[in-house]
């Protein structure tokens, strides 16, 4: 057991802290969401340039080829600055879908852009009656047309989908047992949005098929290797999002115990009280048990056991959200009445802990997922 | 980073287990994992006897004195391994209390008079720190030893004596100079037997004695029993309480909670089905068990010494979580059990229940070990001074 940051991480962290130090000030992500995208081209291309869009795509296809180790290093990092750009969306959960296809005729091109920054790839599973990708119903259908397919049906709340150039959509092969997933271009013919923000000034989409034709090869997985790729990559990205959530948990810590020693009420400090002090110390506990957790669902993404992985991933995210959601909520209340103001940032992480709980699964979902999976024999202790 | 167990840590614990398997039986289990307290002293005893005869019996000495040159991950195996097989719980003070400091600042003399019967398990020792005005501030100890020729004269109270009734031997910290708060404060070995040394047994909710009161009267106690220096206990206290950074984070016996109330959930019904089967229940166990390995990682973090941003708070951030699961684990065995953890059981018959229908083997004990399980967010360093502590190291509040 090695917890200590190899060299080569422990650079990735010097230059994701620099770079979150000098340039993602509450000021310059304010004026990132209100670009069209809902995230800064800017910091978009320097990720690109940096190699971190490119981190954990595969050498083949230009990419560095590191693991989620180096990866969450760099997240954590992101996270504590807030940034909103969709490098989880499309370099690890897109990514890892395409990189993993069994076939991958022309599709390292893609992965390459992917690492370059100069393609964005956006996931278009999730339907109206679904909570989540885990559990949502795929009514999209695929009809075969000549040696393709044509995509029908309407994906629900496309996280970046308004600024995706590649979608990956599930359908329904009629016939076929479970869905398939197909990579279209954003701009194929038959493709409508209706972009919307989000709480965190970032933009999703609801995406309309309407006889999108796709060709052979754009057809990614189908039957069981879908839903199996399907969770790889969302346990991949549930990890990396964790990552963040820890970071913005990191951060909140750091600013709330600041604050405490510079703000006088009753003239002396709110540090000389220890109702407050007290609260800080349960900060660091919940936020301990919480990277300790983003640990053990990393060392699980190595197993061979998929069970074990879907079991130590849902635990989490769940437990994970529920520490975040507390820790951010309570720097909310330690700071008073500016901590809910939209010009400071503990309100701004708290938003960030809301929507890591809700995305992929929120907390309840995944206790009862692990739940599920303890029953099947993949329990700790014997 | 690299998260996993190596080959050698492997073959480590599959040589433990093979180890328990061949040496404990089931009426030695049975009992231990009643989780009465105190557990049953002869077969702790025994056990001692056990693992020395196999050079396991003190895993955090220094290898020239005993110990067995694991790896701390290693050693946290052995432990786990022995928790969830059922071994006795050993004596902690004298194998991981007194024995390293003895290893650490005892004279050469000491040191072989007192380290093997702790290795063999044939002397017990009993820790006198606290006073009845002396809690959580430690440091305002009044019991006094003062030189009387080649003797410490010893006259005080001790309160929270764990196990001192039937101790052979104690640590005591007394003040050998009155002039100075922490630097007055030195350690001293007493003989339970000592003329002058009272013990009085007290009654706990959990229905049995495992603390007393020792009343120290005119206690005679040759002068070299004194360790190190004469008013540098405070240096060797906090040795001693930095060498169980991690253990206070009961994380072996919170894998056997888990275990036991595993145990119980799949035998207990509700409405005609077992209650391993109840939603809610459910949840309510896979969250402790989520809790529990996330506190288990920590554990190993600090084990592995990985980096931290807040080193000098981590002893505190495990003692709080642990006893804090510890509460909810007690609670949530007690709540499966349903009303049949209401029986008080008194120690002898929950050591020999023969498990019946209406009684099965995992009742007894389980309430006996929620009440005395009240008491952890209170030893070692109460739960709010471990906050004061936090604030201080990781915060600078």
């Amino acid at each position: 057991m090695d917890f200590n940051l190899s060299e080569e991480q422990r650079l990735l962290l010097d230059s994701a802290s620099r770079y979150v130090r000098e340039r993602c000030d509450l000021e310059s992500r304010r004026q990132a969401v209100r670009e069209a995208d809902g995230f800064s081209r800017r910091h978009w291309q320097h990720f690109a340039d940096q190699g971190w869009l490119a981190l954990t795509l595969p050498e083949a296809a230009g990419g560095m080829g590191l693991g989620m180790a180096d990866a969450i290093v760099l997240m954590e990092a992101l996270g504590r600055g807030l940034i909103c750009e969709p490098l989880i969306d499309s370099s690890i959960l897109c990514g890892d879908l395409i990189a993993g296809a069994p076939e991958q005729g022309g599709l390292n091109a893609l992965l390459a852009d992917i690492g370059s920054g100069t393609a964005l790839a956006a996931l278009a599973h999730v339907e109206l009656d679904g909570r989540s990708e885990f559990d949502t119903p795929v009514t999209c259908t695929a009809e075969p047309d000549g040696d393709g397919w044509r995509l029908q049906g309407t994906k629900h709340r496309v996280f970046y989908g308004s600024s995706a150039s590649h979608l990956i959509v599930s359908a329904q092969v009629s016939g076929e047992m479970g869905y398939s997933l197909f990579v279209v271009a954003a701009g194929a013919d038959g493709i409508t949005l209706d972009n919307f923000p989000l709480i965190d000034g970032t933009r999703a989409a609801d995406i309309h098929f309407d006889q999108v034709p796709v060709s052979a090869p754009a057809r990614l997985y189908n039957g069981q290797a879908a839903a199996k790729a399907m969770d790889r990559a969302l346990n991949r990205a549930i990890v990396a999002a964790s990552a963040a959530a820890l970071g913005s948990m990191e951060a909140v810590m750091d600013m709330t115990a600041d604050y405490l020693k510079t703000r006088q009420q009753y003239g002396k400090p709110l540090s000389s009280f220890q109702a407050l002090t007290h609260r800080m110390a349960d900060i660091l506990v919940e936020t301990e048990q919480a990277r300790s957790m983003l640990y053990a669902a990393l060392a699980a993404l190595d197993q061979d056991d998929s069970t074990e992985q879907n079991r130590q991933v849902s635990a989490a995210k769940a437990l994970i959200a529920q520490a975040g959601m507390w820790v951010t909520g309570q720097g909310i209340q330690l700071h008073g009445g500016i901590g809910v103001t939209e010009e400071y940032a503990v309100g701004h992480h708290y938003k960030a802990l809301q929507v890591y709980h809700l995305r992929f699964g929120d907390s309840d979902f995944h206790l009862e997922r692990c739940a599920r999976l303890i029953d099947t024999g993949a329990m700790p202790g014997h | 980073m690299n998260f996993e167990l190596s080959a050698e840590d492997r073959a480590f614990r599959d040589q433990v287990r093979q180890f328990l398997k061949d040496n404990l039986s089931p009426d030695i289990v049975r009992r231990a994992r009643t989780e009465v307290h105190p557990p049953n002293e002869e077969d702790r005893r025994w056990w001692n006897s056990v693992l020395n005869k196999q050079g396991w019996a003190a895993p955090s000495w220094p290898k020239e004195y005993g110990g067995t040159g694991w790896t701390p991950v290693q050693r946290h195996i052995f432990e786990m391994e022995c928790r969830l097989a059922g071994a006795p719980e050993l004596r902690w003070q004298g194998l991981r209390l007194i024995g390293p400091v003895i290893c650490e600042f005892g004279s050469d003399a000491q040191k072989k008079r007192y380290l093997p019967p702790i290795l063999e398990g044939t002397e017990q020792w009993a820790q006198g720190f606290s006073e009845p005005g002396a809690g959580s501030d430690l440091a305002s100890l009044k019991t006094t030893a003062l030189l009387d020729g080649e003797h410490y004269m010893v006259n005080g109270q001790k309160l929270w004596t764990t196990e001192a009734g039937y101790s052979e031997l104690g640590f005591f910290l007394v003040r050998t100079d009155t002039t100075s708060k922490h630097g007055g404060i030195s350690m001293l070995i007493i003989d339970m037997k000592s003329p002058g040394v009272t013990v009085r047994p007290i009654e706990m909710i959990n229905g049995d004695i495992s603390t007393y009161e020792v009343f120290l009267d005119n206690v005679r106690v040759p002068r070299e029993n004194l360790i190190g220096e004469p008013g540098s206990a405070w240096t060797q206290t906090k040795f001693l309480l930095a060498n169980e950074r991690t253990s206070s984070a009961d994380i072996d016996k919170a894998y056997g909670d888990l275990r036991r109330i595993r145990a119980i959930a799949r035998h207990e019904k509700k409405n005609g089905r077992p209650l391993m089967e109840d939603p809610h229940f459910r949840l309510r166990l896979t969250r402790l068990t989520l809790e529990v390995e996330a506190l288990d990682w920590s554990v190993l973090r600090v084990l592995s010494g990985a980096p931290s941003n807040y080193p000098r708070a981590s002893a505190s951030v495990l003692k709080i979580k642990g006893s804090q699961l510890q509460h909810r684990l007690t609670e949530l065995a007690v709540d499966a059990l349903g009303p049949r953890a209401l029986r008080l059981y008194n120690r002898a018959d929950a050591f020999a229940a023969e498990p019946s229908a209406l009684w099965p083997e995992h009742t007894p004990g389980v309430m006996a070990d929620h009440l005395y399980m009240r008491a952890c967010t209170i030893y070692g360093g109460a739960m709010e001074v471990q906050k004061n502590i936090i604030a201080k190291q990781a915060f600078g509040l």
